[in-house]
Order: C-alpha cells, then sequence, then structure tokens
C-alpha cells in the first residue's frame, strides 16, 4: 500500500483518483492543483507514488516531472493524461514518468496500471 | 468497482460553471487584446477539463465539442493570437452552445448535438496553426485537415 500525492487542477478528478485508490489500501497524504504545488508537496511529503496531470495552471505536469526527479531520481510518477496528449505523455515518459493512465478513468486499469508500478518499484 | 456518478454530476455542474465563467473572462480580454497568451491558456485549459469531465460521465456531446474547441485552441496558441474577428466570435458561440450543453446537464436532459456547422467551422484550420481565413501559398498541394475525435 502507498502513500499518494495527487496531481490535477480539477477537484472532479482528484475526487475520482482518490476513491478510486483508497479502497485499495493506498493513502491519499496530499493533492496538488498545479505543477508549482506538485513539486513543493512532493518535496514535504515524500511521497511513494504521485499521480500527475498534463494540463496544468502555473506549471505543467511535464514540468513539474521534470522538477521532481532532478532532485529525486527514483520518484515513481505516473501520468494522467487525455485523448490527443500522445506527443505530451511520451516527453513525459521520457522525462522520467513511469507509466499512464488515460481520462476517463476506468477504476480496473487505474489499479492495475498503480499495482504494477508499485510492484517494479519495490 | 463502481463510481456514485450522481456526486459526480454535481461536481460536474458545478465545476463547469466555473470553468464557463473563467472562458467567458477570458473571450473578453481576448476582445481588448487578441495575442493575450494569459487568456489564450486559459480558454486551452477550461476546454480540456471539460472535456475530461464531460467523457468521464459519458457526456458525449459536452466532451466532443469541448474537444474541437480544445484544438482549436491549440491552434491559436501556436499563433501566438486569435487571428479574426471571425474566429473570436466563432469561439463565443462554443461558449453559448457549451453553456446551452451545461444547463441541459443541469435540467438533467441529455446534452444535444452541437450543430454540424459549429463543429466544422472549428475544425477548420491548418495543423499548423495557421490563420484558417488566409489564403494558402499552396492551394494546390496542401495536406487534408486532420481533426482529433
Amino acid at each position: 500500500m502507498a502513500r499518494v500525492l495527487i496531481a490535477d487542477d480539477a477537484s472532479f478528478m482528484r475526487q475520482m483518483i482518490r476513491e478510486i485508490i483508497e479502497p485499495e489500501g493506498h493513502e491519499v497524504v496530499g493533492e496538488a492543483t498545479n505543477g508549482i504545488e506538485a513539486v513543493d508537496l512532493y518535496n514535504e511529503l515524500s511521497p511513494e507514488l504521485v499521480t500527475m496531470d498534463i494540463v496544468m495552471p502555473k506549471r505543467s505536469g511535464i514540468d513539474a516531472v521534470k522538477s521532481i526527479l532532478e532532485q529525486h531520481p527514483t520518484a515513481c510518477i505516473v501520468m494522467c493524461s487525455a485523448l490527443g496528449q500522445e506527443t505530451l505523455v511520451m516527453e513525459a515518459l521520457q522525462a522520467g514518468a513511469k507509466d499512464f493512465i488515460v481520462k476517463p478513468f476506468k477504476p480496473d486499469s487505474v489499479i492495475a496500471t498503480i499495482t504494477k508500478m508499485l510492484e517494479k518499484a519495490d | 468497482m463502481a463510481l456514485d456518478m450522481a456526486k459526480y454530476r454535481l461536481i460536474f455542474l458545478e465545476e463547469s460553471t466555473d470553468h464557463l465563467g473563467e472562458i467567458s473572462r477570458a473571450l473578453l480580454d481576448l476582445e481588448k487584446e487578441m495575442a493575450s497568451a494569459e487568456a489564450i491558456d486559459t480558454l486551452f485549459r477550461m476546454a480540456h477539463s471539460i472535456k475530461s469531465m464531460a467523457a468521464s460521465l459519458g457526456y458525449d456531446a459536452v466532451a466532443d465539442l469541448a474537444h474541437r474547441l480544445e484544438d482549436r485552441m491549440e491552434g491559436v496558441r501556436t499563433a501566438g493570437r486569435v487571428r479574426s474577428q471571425e474566429e473570436l466570435a466563432l469561439l463565443f458561440r462554443s461558449l453559448e452552445a457549451l453553456e446551452g450543453m451545461v444547463e441541459a446537464v443541469n435540467r438533467e436532459e441529455e446534452p444535444s448535438l452541437a450543430d454540424d456547422q459549429l463543429l466544422a467551422q472549428l475544425a477548420e484550420q491548418g495543423e499548423d496553426g495557421a490563420d484558417p481565413g488566409a489564403e494558402s501559398p499552396d492551394p494546390v498541394g496542401g495536406e487534408p485537415k486532420k481533426v482529433r475525435l
């Protein structure tokens, strides 16, 4: 079970991820609403996993991934992408994100992706 | 596992109403300054967010229109400005259509599809973000226009 940071500017999406992962025993330790907050909260909370939206205000999810990985090379980050963002997803993966989940979220798929990532990280 | 979609419908109504307000303010800013990077970015992000929420709830008409608007704003962002008064008017019409759809959701009705002309006009832009109203320098050899669905 993991301590998770959720980064998404939409409360809708943050609540949905929380509702999907908490019954699996994961603990949501923080929620960030933009890329700057995501980096700050990562430094403060040291979560074991981050779900990172790509399109966010102030600083994009991709910039936040790069910043987090510069300071914490083993950070476990999964990108949350939407239709038409294939290029951005590739950029995030090249920057060091471990995997991605696609909106609209399918709960079983989200859980499977997170479980796989955490197993690899062990 | 099943999510409580009634709860998310209410969150959608609250957030999309806020987002439409932000789109409205951004358009008013663009009316004054067609190259306002902040307004262009806001409009892009709000359309993107409405698309994702609507798709999660199966409001396909809303998701489709918001997606077309997001794609259009990608072109505007590439160009660095809203490229004509006609384009600005098109963005205002898109806002109006999205507002109508969200009102339908609020009445617990299925939102109607946006009219075909609006969707087609939103899709009318070069992939490189070129001015859709401008004459092509190569009218014979241009690539066909592509719309992501």
